[in-house]
């Protein structure tokens, strides 16, 4: 029996590592969000797809445009599953979440946003991948 | 574009766009750079129309405090939406400055 409430959804992309790329992803992001959420808050999932591409961009392929990111977003029911791989060295995930920001620091809180705001964030061994659970209401 | 607002050593800055993000911080963070630059000591940050704000956005508004409070300025935040309202309380960015919702 059908689940009138349950909406299943993908949508997949790779972009070069540019931040202009990032912007304009973000033109079809929110489209698709707007028919894909209807009713539900977006800001979080917005908000965890922006850090895990900009990290990607900036961190894991130094805003080189030769290099590629590729992006999964899959929504099943209320459920959003995240997914962000860059093709850069990766970075060490375990020691840079054992170094939160200062409070005077102007830079370092990406991955404490993921942590924050997302149910669930999983690195693979290297660094370059990131899967986030998001459960939207 | 930004449009800035400036009387004596106070200026409102309302950003371009509708995000304080990756992107949008380096033209941002250079206007506002100026601003203080200029003399003023009094910065408000007007987020009426600005629906998010990322890592990026908050670092350079920290950023902004930073240099402000060397020379005696304040930094304020003002018409943040509610989620970014959260957002930045989350992050406990209210220990640095005045943040106020629409």
């Amino acid at each position: 029996m059908a689940n009138p409430g349950r909406v299943d959804c993908e949508m997949r992309t790779a972009l070069p590592a540019t931040l202009q790329a990032v912007e304009e992803f973000f033109v079809e992001f929110q489209r698709r969000s707007r028919e894909m959420l209807d009713r539900v808050n977006c800001f979080a999932a917005e908000l965890l797809v922006r850090e895990a591409l900009t990290n990607a961009v900036v961190h894991g392929c130094r805003n080189d445009p030769r290099k590629r990111v590729r992006c999964s977003l899959r929504l099943t029911g209320r459920r959003l599953l995240i997914a962000v791989e860059d093709e850069g060295d990766g970075f060490d995930w375990r020691a840079a979440a054992g170094h939160p920001a200062e409070i005077w620091d102007c830079s370092g809180r990406g991955m404490e946003i993921l942590r924050i705001y997302a149910d669930h964030v999983r690195y693979n061994d290297r660094g370059n991948v990131v899967t986030m659970i998001k459960r939207l209401c | 574009m930004t449009v800035v607002t400036r009387e004596d050593n106070k200026a409102i800055v309302r950003p371009e766009g509708d995000g304080i993000v990756a992107a949008s911080v380096p033209e941002l963070r250079s206007t506002m750079r100026g601003i203080v630059e200029a003399g003023v000591r009094d910065l408000v940050v007007d987020l009426t129309d600005i629906h998010i704000v990322d890592s990026s956005g908050i670092g350079l508004l920290i950023s902004a405090y930073n240099s402000l409070r060397k020379v005696g300025g304040k930094l304020a935040v003002i018409h943040a939406s509610a989620d970014v309202l959260e957002l930045f309380q989350t992050m406990r960015m209210h220990q640095h400055f005045s943040v106020s919702g629409n």
